[in-house]
């Protein structure tokens, strides 16, 4: 079992400011990530990424994933 | 090492998506075009909680079968059922329940008669091998206790020669044990 071609397409920096609009987080959640987060890291605190990838196009001599 | 048992993840996750609501369209206008969004019910758009845009890079093509591996609300599915027109399919899996249903109404509302909305787990998808062309994700993987059991089930249903495309987050420092540790964190 494995992917072929694997790339990431899409890179952002996402920040204390970006996590404000996701409604699954409360204002008392951010105001404790920005409590305990050093400032440097606020408009930087995790990245978004989309990556693709491809399924060989012919099984490898070890993927047993298909067997019965 | 992992702050939450699986069960202790899934409940915290199921309580937090089951009762998450939101009448602001700010996460999908942060990362899909406007014309992406036109014509797609409301509820969908104001649910958006991806953090990317997967479809766009998944280069669909009419006939194939889609997964959407956390489907939330139903945005990624329904523009992938747009992409893949009526001689394909696009199927929405989320554990959520709350969430299968307002899928559900969205995918009714925009008037999409291919598309299926499955409840289950990622870790154990409901499909046959080899049975998809292509699956997508949306800010979900990272939401799994057992990240690789899903990319192995990805493969699993995956056809031969078939595609991914996965928004998700990453790191490139650690967070403090405090954010780790906090259900809050886990969920979002």
């Amino acid at each position: 079992m494995g992917f072929d071609g694997i790339e990431v397409v899409e890179r952002k920096a996402l920040g204390l400011g970006d996590l404000t609009r996701y409604p699954l987080f409360a204002p008392e959640f951010i105001d404790f990530l920005r409590r305990i987060m050093p400032p440097q890291r606020h408009a930087q605190l995790v990245f978004s990424i989309v990556v693709t990838a491809r399924k060989p196009d012919s099984p490898s001599p070890t993927d047993h994933s298909h067997d019965p | 090492m992992p702050y939450f048992r699986d069960d202790e993840a899934r409940s915290i996750i199921r309580e937090t998506y089951g009762r998450v609501s939101s009448e602001s369209a700010a996460v999908a206008e942060a990362f899909y075009p406007p014309e992406d969004l036109e014509g797609l019910p409301r509820a969908a758009v104001d649910l958006a909680l991806g953090v990317g845009h997967p479809v766009r890079h998944a280069a669909l093509r009419p006939g194939e079968t889609v997964l959407d591996l956390g489907c939330d609300a139903g945005i990624d599915t329904l523009l992938a059922a747009q992409a893949v027109g009526s001689s394909g399919k696009a199927i929405g899996l989320d554990m959520t329940r709350e969430m299968v249903g307002r899928a559900r109404r969205n995918a009714a509302a925009a008037g999409l008669g291919n598309v299926e909305i499955r409840e289950g787990l990622m870790e154990e998808i409901p499909l046959s091998d080899a049975s998809v062309d292509v699956v997508v994700s949306n800010g979900v993987l990272n939401l799994s206790t057992r990240k690789s059991r899903v990319l192995a089930e990805t493969a699993r249903v995956l056809r031969l020669g078939g595609r991914v495309s996965i928004a998700d987050l990453v790191l490139d420092q650690a967070l403090p044990e405090d954010v780790l540790k906090s259900p809050a964190a886990l969920a979002g």
